[in-house]
């Protein structure tokens, strides 16, 4: 998923009408990316199983679509790019949720410990989907319905706070995955002896 | 990753309001790549001594799984030439 990452990031829109005959042909066409290849047919054949059993008429595609590219997708009459985001960030000890626009600015931030629990009790699923609630709750009194997630870390709420969302009704349209992952930048602290 | 272009890599599109079932291939398309395993072990600071010894682990440990795969698949073959034919 790096070399994914690193050819959109190159030359997005060129390696994108590149991109899309090689969905077609499956082999390597000119770009430059050695490993794409490899990673590709991967990917595409998870995305050929899943279409194959929900191929009911539906074209379904598991990628979000492009900012680019026209897709007819619309929710609540918003394109992809215009939704509302909410971050969600699931360190080891807590979880925040925040509700931001299209343009990051803040709509709704909760988190385990605005909803009223402390020290070691924030760190469980169980209050993430307390604060998934909560943030649902508070989205639909703004008017929000269709929203993309976005989570980082892995901590104990992570998928619990997702779940929490859909529970106070809020419709999710993608997650996306923006796990820090450095390569090899600052250090972590020192390994624990328990 | 201020630098890339967001919602491109590392996501998944949620079919029919089917969240758990995008959240499973979310978690098998990072598992495949190797995220969540990298992410987990730069919790704590891993010295260069083990790291060394893991990754020299973790290549004979894939070199002797794919050879077994190969061995059970040869083994297991049903439709083959006979062998004692001509005896």
């Amino acid at each position: 998923m790096f070399n994914f990452r690193c050819v959109f990031n190159s030359a997005s829109t060129l390696c994108r009408q590149l991109i899309t005959p090689l969905n077609v042909n499956g082999t390597a066409s000119q770009c430059g990316i050695r490993r794409l290849p490899q990673l590709r047919p991967l990917f595409l054949s998870a995305v050929s199983h899943q279409e194959a059993e929900a191929s009911t008429g539906k074209d379904f595609s598991h990628l979000p679509p492009m900012p680019g590219q026209d897709s007819p997708l619309r929710w609540a009459g918003k394109k992809f790019e215009e939704l509302p985001i909410i971050h969600i960030k699931a360190t080891y000890n807590n979880t925040h949720i925040q509700l931001t626009d299209s343009a990051g600015q803040s709509l709704v931030r909760t988190s385990c410990g605005t909803e009223g629990f402390k020290n070691s009790k924030k760190s469980t699923p169980i209050a993430a989907q307390t604060a998934g609630i909560s943030a649902a709750a508070k989205a639909t009194v703004k008017g929000v319905t269709f929203v993309r997630v976005v989570v980082k870390g892995l901590g104990p709420g992570r998928l619990s706070a997702i779940k929490g969302l859909t529970m106070g009704g809020l419709q999710l349209v993608s997650i996306t995955d923006n796990t820090p992952v450095p390569h090899n930048g600052c250090r972590p602290r020192k390994a624990r002896r328990i | 990753m201020a630098r890339h272009l967001r919602f491109i890599a590392r996501t998944v599109m949620v079919q029919d309001g089917n969240v758990d079932t995008a959240y499973k291939n979310l978690n098998r398309m990072l598992t495949q790549d190797g995220i969540i395993d990298a992410v987990k072990r730069r919790r704590y600071f891993e010295k260069p001594c083990r790291e060394r010894r893991r990754k020299n682990f973790e290549n004979c440990r894939r070199i002797y799984h794919m050879e077994m795969a190969r061995k059970i698949a040869f083994v297991s073959r049903t439709n083959r030439e006979d062998p004692w034919l001509g005896c």
